[in-house]
Parts: structure tokens; C-alpha cells; sequence
């Protein structure tokens, strides 16, 4: 089976122990669109996007229920936890560079893979750091620490990192929150960009970054997936009332 | 995809199975040497052996007839007793100042010397302190003993207190510095002073952890061999005045083992089993210390105690003491090195460094230093990887709460507890006798390498905790399995620590000397041609030209070598520690910055 480009999530329920931290979730992610997850804080967004390459596996506690789809597979059902992940890339909210060279870091995932030919990395490493808009900037350092660099740059490598194993989507939570705006600005230009390619999942508290930047957005309250529409809708004419509270300000 | 699968679970497996190892070895240990003691015991009477004050052991004594020896070692446990709580005396009051004094009351470089000086203090041999206590300390104290001689409880104390200082230290140390910077403010927002913030505010807020840390320094005393051999002058009876001979449960092993008759030696094992008893006890108590600590918060107040500190005036008092101790412990440390330098450099020659062996002739450590070489690789070679799988497996695949995870912990704590001697008998009987009955390289090797793996544990874990869990989530996130995630980001970034291990482990290797005694043997060879050779390491050549007393010139100058290897590997393991940090997290400020300045 086929890993797709778009998310369809059915009836899932998540506990973290007793916490019910999802409920009942119905959502169908379209591919090739960026799609922005918004609400106040801890309820539920990481979680959701967590799902989608189950890192949520390493939660000691942490209880799935329902139908996660990614194209035509059944993610939850799936045993190769890999192979998901290599389909489905993540940007974390800090940036996460490994300590090697920027080369190194490009390369972790193609060589997991088993891409052992330099010729054949050195290309990847090209391709991923022009898509990531990063290929002027560091083509001269490859081989320095990525631990050098400055944290925008440090994220946008990780999306080059992510890029690298071409994957169908990538999730992203709140990855531009530690850094400043120009930075931001360049985040924003290349998810942009990405979304020929890839589905984009995007995390964000920054309502603005969502109506810049996505297609469709996601409202979330307490675990509660409360509306999910287009992000012109959402944002001009909500249908839910504590949707409409919440991006006029009124609490969160 | 299976076959990925098959490597992930065989690799935890593996680092389970060597985890597994720990908990086997305590029970080997403890096992062995009671199954060794317990026909003894039944022959002597486990009342007369216990409680009995007369060791006179005759070496003819079999199990098959009547005892003609004496086999109690009452006067030994209460020598033990005695010079444990002299060193608790001694080093549990220097290392608490000093540690205070490092945590509050000194800064910058200081604190950097002061602290780099205690942990060469815990670098440094048993034997060497022996040493040094015979040759020059005692010279000091010989006018006040009414027999002109200063060995005895008072030399003993005073040397055990000084070598369980380091462990006080930096334990107290820590967790004085775990207590939360705004207790410190708090106090200081009442009015109070620095002194009186840090005594009565900072020191309290960290009773568990001093308390643990002078528990340990006991089992430490308890254990600690070599030194006591020499300073303790080891007639086996009660010291009645500080100056009079007395002898140790460890001591007791040592001085005997080699000549043992069959229920003399099955006495000694005894012996070492009362050692694991109190090892038990001390592992028990600190079990209470760290639970009880943190169940009964509430100030339970003596008022004793709290009338005295009330009249005394901590500010000054307590500032003098802290100075004085770390003062007192850093001229211990250089005026030791001094003197064994100053004694020893001389006596360097090529004969001894590079010459041919001779029994009854030209004496050459060349074969034991080649001994202590061979050591050192095989046991590196077996206890590293050992170690850092089973910390790997501690770390990386612990379940909260996880039975087996605990009990492994525990493992490696009583692990680190057993007395060097006691792992010395645990080797004589079952390498060498598995290994045909002599004594070897090997069997001295194995040996030590079940010595070294709490430290090896405990020092690769907690890199392994320093790494980001970022990291490993960003490499799981690229789909790589926990295998490859472990190897290629986790290890690399915890490089520091496990390097700092290895030098830490050789160290160890070259100071230990306990050990080795019984497994490798004691007395001075010729070259060893192969691990089946016997020999003996550097540590234990200073003790057997020490006690032979016919090489002086050779003793200094063994001894010279010695702490100057030792020295070097302890500040090697310190700056290689700093260096690979600093090369990991810091490489990076400079590339910053650099990038910075062209932003602007
Ligand atoms: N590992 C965990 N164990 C237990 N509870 C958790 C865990 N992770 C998250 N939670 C809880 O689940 C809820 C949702 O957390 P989540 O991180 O998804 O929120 P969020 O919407 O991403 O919030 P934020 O905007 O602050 O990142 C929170 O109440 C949080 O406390
Ligand atoms: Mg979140």
C-alpha cells in the first residue's frame, strides 16, 4: 500500500494515562495544501500532529483509538514505524540540529536508508539545501558544526533535513516560535514553496502567520476538534462561536 | 523490514543481557564468598567466630580435625569500627567544610583549583597514601605516641579520613548546590547574612544529600585496604589509646591470604563476608537516607542541637572552618606530591625503568610496568563495552518504575560498594581456580573489570542523560530506529563523559592494588610472557618493595612513577571532559559570533 498526501482521521480518541487529551477527532487534511492547527495552549495540537508519525509512541501511557490514514495506509496498523516516517517528515518547535557538520546532518536520513554513495549524497545534500534556500548560504560550510550556526538558520536547516528523505508531508510545530521575524519571514516564504510538493501540517499561536501562510485551518479547544474550514472562512466568517472568540482575542 | 525489527530487538537484548551481568556479578560475589565461609564458620562456631577475641590461626588446621588455631575476629570488627568512625571524624568534618566552602564561599579560579585538588585526592592510591603516611606523616606524629611510633588508630583514621574526603566533598557538593537559589535569596530578603543564609538556610535544605554523602564515605573507610595495612600496625586486638596497634577486617585478609592453611583461609573468607554484611547494611541505610529524605520534609528540630547553633556565631566560625578544611586538604595533596617527587625523581634510573630483572639482584619495575599495561588493555577492552551497554540500556530503554531497571540500579550501587579486597577474594576463587589454579594476568584482569563497571555505568550514564532528547526525537523523526539513533547521535554527543570514563577506568587500573593481590599475584617477577603469566601491576610492586623495606630508593622511586601516571591521567580525564564539551557546545559561539559580526 501507498503512502499518500493526504490525512483522513476518524473517530480517534488519545489518552495520556487518564487524560483524555483528544476527542473523538474527524478530520481529512488535503494533500499539497498547507493546513495550520490553531487554539490556545495544551489542547491538543502537538498531540494531533504527533499522531500523524507516531512519535506519540514514545509516550510512556499514551492510549490511541480510532482511523488514522496517510493515503491508503492505515498508520496505527502499520509496523514499520520507519517507513511512516521517512513519508512523513517533522520540524520541531526548537531547532534540533545534530552535533555534526551541516553535511552530516543532511545526510543522517538518506544514509538511514541505506544511500551510502557520496556522489549520490552529495546531490541530496545539494537538492535539500537549495529547496530549504539555504544551498548560498552554506554551501561553503558544509563541513563546519551545525551547531554554529545562527537559530534561523539552525531550523531552516532542519527543514533541509527534513527535506531530505523527500517525504509526502511534513508536520511542523511551532517552528518558527523561537526565532525572530526576518527569520520567520523566510520560514513562511519557503513552506510556501514546499507545498508543490509536499502537504504541510503547520502548528502555529501566531494567528497572522496562519492566515499568511495556510489553506485550511484547524480550531482546537480542549481536546475538541471545534472547526475545521478554510483558512479565509475561519478567519472571516467562523461558524463557531467560540471559534470567533478566540481569533477576535477573547480569550486564549 | 524484518529484518530491521530482528536487529532492533537482538540489540536490546544485548544491552539487557549485559545489564543482566551486573545483577549476576553481585550475586556471584555475594554467593561465592558464603558458599567459601561457611564451612568454616561451622567448624569455628558462628558465636566463637563472630564474638570471639582471640585470632591465632594455625595454618595446619584442616576441616577434618579438631582446631588447634583461634579464629575470632571480634577485635577486628571493632578495629574496623573504630578507625571508620575516626575517619568519619576526620574526613566526614573536612570534606563537609570543604564542600561548603566550594559551593558559597569561593569563586573563579579557586574554586577551580580547589576543586580539581579534591578530585586528585580521590585519584590517588591507596598505597601511595600508605606510603606517604609511613615515610613522612608519621615523622610528625612519633613524639606524641608513648611508644614512639605513630602507627595506630590515630594514623589510620587520619589517613582514611583524608582519602574519603574527595567522596564526601563532591557529594555534599552536589547537593548543595541542588538546593534552589531562591531559599538563598529568601533568606537574604529576611535580613540575614551570606554566613548565616548559607548555614542555616542553604545547609539544612541539603540534609539528605550530606547525610548520603557521609554514609558513603563510611562504606568507603570500611573497605579501604592498603593504606590501613601499612599505618595500622595490625596486631589483632582492641587499641586501647590512640597510638596502639590494631588490625582491620580488611587488613586481616591481606596480611594473611597468602599463606592461609585450608580453615584459616575459609576464616578469611568468613571475614570477607562480615565486609559484605556491612556493605549490605551501608546500601540499606542509604535506601532510608534517600526515601526518608524526601518523605519527612517537615523540621523535625533537635533542640540540643539548635541551643548550640543559636550561641554560635556561624558567620565567623563556620567561614574559618570551611577555609581551613579546603586549605588543609590542598596542602595535604601538594605536600604529598612534593615529597614523593623530591624523594623519588632521584632514584629514577635506567636499570630500574628499562633494566633485566634479577631475583635477589638489580631490581626493574619494567616487567610490572608491561603488567600493568596488559592490565589495563583487557580490562578497558571488557568493562567498557560492558558498561556502556548496560548504560545504554538503564537510559535509553528504561520504563518508569521498571522492576528489573531497579534492580539493576542497585546492583551497580552495591557493586560500587564492595571493598577492592573482597573482589580480590571473589577473584581468587573463581578465575584463578577456573583458570587452572595459578595465578595471572587474566585473572587479575577479569577481576578488576567487574571492579570498574559502576564507575563506567554511572559515569557513561550520565552523559547519556546530558544528551537533548531533542536529538534523539529529531533522528526518530527522520525514521532511523533506536539502534541507529542510539549509535550515531546519542553516543557520539555523550563522547565527553565515556572518554572521561575510559581515563577514569585506566586509572583506576594503575591505582588499585587489593585486587590484584590474590589474582595476579604479589611478588616482584621477571618479565610475564603472555595473560597467563603472573605479575604484579606497578601499584601492588610500591606495596611489596614498601613492605619488603630493603628497596627504599626503588620504593620512592615506583612511587614517583606512579602518582606522576596517575596525576596525569586524572587531569587528563578532566580537561578531555572540557575539551570535548566545549567542542560540541562551543565550537559553535564562534562560528556565531562570526555570523553575527557580518549581520551587523
Ligand atoms: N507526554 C504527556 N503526558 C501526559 N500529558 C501530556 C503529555 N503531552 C501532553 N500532555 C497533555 O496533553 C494536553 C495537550 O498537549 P499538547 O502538547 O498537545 O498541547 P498543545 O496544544 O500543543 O499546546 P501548546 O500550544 O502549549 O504547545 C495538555 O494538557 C498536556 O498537558
Ligand atoms: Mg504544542
Amino acid at each position: 500500500m501507498e503512502y499518500g498526501q493526504n490525512i483522513s482521521v476518524k473517530q480517534a480518541d488519545l489518552y495520556y494515562g487518564d487524560f483524555h487529551a483528544l476527542k473523538n477527532i474527524n478530520i481529512e487534511i488535503p494533500a499539497k495544501k498547507i493546513t495550520a492547527f490553531i487554539g490556545p495552549s495544551g489542547c491538543g495540537k502537538s498531540t494531533l500532529l504527533k499522531c500523524f508519525n507516531r512519535m506519540n509512541d514514545l509516550v510512556e501511557g499514551c492510549k490511541i483509538t480510532g482511523e488514522f490514514k496517510i493515503g491508503e495506509v492505515d498508520i496505527y496498523k502499520t509496523n514499520d514505524v520507519n517507513a511512516l516516517r521517512k513519508n512523513v517528515g517533522m520540524v520541531f518547535q526548537k531547532p534540533n540540529p545534530f552535533p555534526m557538520s551541516v553535511y552530516d546532518n543532511i545526510a543522517y536520513g538518506p544514509r538511514t536508508f541505506g544511500i551510502k554513495k557520496r556522489a549520490q549524497l552529495d546531490e541530496i545534500v545539494e537538492r535539500s539545501l537549495k529547496q530549504a534556500a539555504m544551498w548560498d548560504e552554506l554551501k561553503d560550510r558544509l563541513n563546519k558544526s551545525a551547531l554554529g550556526l545562527s537559530g534561523g538558520q539552525q531550523q531552516r536547516l532542519c527543514i533541509a533535513r527534513a527535506l531530505s528523505i523527500s517525504p509526502k508531508i511534513i508536520l511542523m510545530d511551532e517552528p518558527t516560535s523561537a526565532l525572530d521575524p526576518i527569520s520567520t519571514g523566510k520560514i513562511e516564504e519557503l513552506c510556501g514553496e514546499l507545498k508543490e510538493q509536499a502537504t504541510i501540517v503547520i502548528v502555529t499561536h501566531n494567528m497572522q502567520q496562519a492566515t499568511r501562510i495556510s489553506d485550511k485551518t484547524g480550531f482546537f479547544l480542549l481536546g475538541d476538534l471545534v472547526e475545521f474550514g478554510d483558512t479565509d472562512q475561519i478567519f472571516t466568517n467562523p461558524k463557531n462561536e467560540k471559534t470567533e472568540n478566540y481569533i477576535t482575542g477573547r480569550f486564549g | 523490514m524484518n529484518s530491521s525489527k530482528i536487529k532492533e530487538q537482538g540489540g536490546k537484548a544485548i544491552f539487557a543481557g549485559t545489564a543482566g551481568i551486573c545483577i549476576l556479578a553481585v550475586i556471584a560475589i555475594f554467593v561465592f564468598i558464603i558458599l567459601q565461609s561457611i564451612p568454616a564458620l561451622s567448624k569455628i562456631g558462628f558465636t566463637d567466630f563472630l564474638f570471639g577475641t582471640k585470632w591465632n590461626p594455625d595454618a595446619n588446621d584442616i576441616y577434618a580435625n579438631d582446631l588447634v588455631g583461634k579464629y575470632g575476629i571480634l577485635n577486628m570488627i571493632v578495629g574496623t569500627v573504630f578507625s571508620t568512625i575516626g575517619a568519619l571524624a576526620v574526613g566526614g568534618t573536612l570534606g563537609y567544610f570543604t564542600a561548603v566552602y566550594l559551593a558559597f564561599f569561593c569563586k573563579g579560579k579557586l574554586k577551580k583549583i580547589i576543586n580539581t585538588m579534591v578530585n586528585l585526592l580521590a585519584g590517588i592510591p591507596s598505597v601511595i597514601y600508605g606510603f606517604f603516611a609511613i615515610k613522612a606523616v608519621m615523622k610528625l606524629f612519633n613524639w606524641m605516641s608513648p611508644t614512639g611510633n605513630a602507627t595506630g588508630l590515630f594514623m589510620t583514621s587520619l589517613i582514611l579520613g583524608i582519602m574519603i574526603l574527595p567522596t564526601v566533598t563532591s557529594l555534599t557538593k552536589t547537593s548543595l548546590e541542588a538546593v534552589p537559589k531562591s531559599y538563598y535569596e529568601g533568606a537574604l530578603a529576611l535580613g540575614a547574612t551570606h554566613e548565616h543564609a548559607v548555614f542555616k538556610t542553604m545547609v539544612p535544605a541539603a540534609k539528605s544529600g550530606i547525610k548520603a554523602a557521609l554514609i558513603l564515605g563510611i562504606g568507603r573507610a570500611l573497605g579501604e585496604t592498603m593504606a590501613v595495612v601499612m599505618v595500622a600496625g595490625n596486631s589483632p586486638q582492641i587499641p586501647d589509646g590512640l597510638f596502639e596497634s590494631f588490625r582491620t577486617l580488611t587488613a586481616n585478609i591481606v596480611l594473611e591470604m597468602s599463606y592461609a592453611g585450608e580453615v584459616q583461609m575459609g576464616a578469611l573468607f568468613s571475614t570477607g563476608a562480615v565486609l559484605l554484611v556491612f556493605v549490605a547494611v551501608i546500601n540499606i541505610l542509604m535506601g532510608f537516607v534517600k526515601t526518608g529524605g524526601q518523605k519527612t520534609k517537615s523540621k523535625k528540630s533537635l533542640p540540643l542541637w539548635d541551643k548550640i547553633t543559636s550561641k554560635i556565631n556561624f558567620g565567623k566560625i563556620g567561614k574559618i572552618a570551611c577555609f581551613v578544611s579546603a586549605v588543609f586538604a590542598g596542602i595535604f595533596l601538594v605536600s604529598l606530591v612534593v615529597y614523593i617527587l623530591i624523594m623519588g625523581l632521584p632514584h629514577i634510573t635506567g636499570q630500574l625503568l628499562f633494566g633485566e630483572f634479577e631475583y635477589g639482584g638489580e631490581i626493574s619495575i619494567l616487567p610490572s610496568i608491561v603488567a600493568t599495561l596488559m592490565t589495563i588493555l583487557l580490562s578497558i577492552v571488557i568493562a567498557i563495552p560492558l558498561g556502556i551497554a548496560t548504560a545504554i540500556f538503564l537510559n535509553e530503554y528504561t520504563k518508569k518504575g521498571s522492576r528489573f531497571i531497579s534492580i539493576i540500579r542497585s546492583a551497580v550501587d552495591i557493586l560500587s560498594g564492595v571493598p577492592s579486597i573482597v573482589y580480590g577474594l571473589f577473584g581468587a576463587i573463581t578465575f584463578v581456580v577456573l583458570l587452572g589454579g595459578s595465578y595471572s594476568i587474566l585473572a587479575g584482569s577479569l577481576t578488576i573489570s567487574i571492579m570498574l563497571l559502576p564507575t563506567v555505568i554511572r559515569s557513561t550514564e550520565e552523559s547519556l542523560k546530558s544528551v537533548p532528547d531533542s536529538f534523539r526525537e529529531g533522528s526518530l523523526a527522520l525514521g532511523a530506529g533506536k539502534l541507529r539513533t542510539i549509535f550515531k547521535v546519542v553516543l557520539p554527543s555523550a563522547m565527553p563523559g565515556i572518554i572521561a570514563a575510559v581515563i577514569l577506568s585506566i586509572g583506576r587500573v594503575v591505582s588499585e592494588s587489593a585486587p590484584f593481590m590474590f589474582t595476579m599475584g604479589a611478588s616482584i617477577k621477571p618479565m610475564p610472557d603472555g595473560y597467563m603469566s603472573s605479575g604484579t601491576t606497578l601499584a601492588v610492586a610500591l606495596y611489596k618493595l614498601s613492605s619488603e623495606n630493603l628497596h627504599t630508593n626503588e620504593a620512592y622511586a615506583t612511587a614517583c612513577i606512579l602518582i606522576v601516571i596517575v596525576l596525569a591521567l586524572n587531569l587528563l580525564a578532566e580537561w578531555v571532559g572540557k575539551k570535548l564539551e566545549k567542542k560540541l557546545n562551543g565550537e559553535t559561539n564562534g562560528i556565531r559570533t562570526k555570523h553575527k559580526r557580518k549581520a551587523s
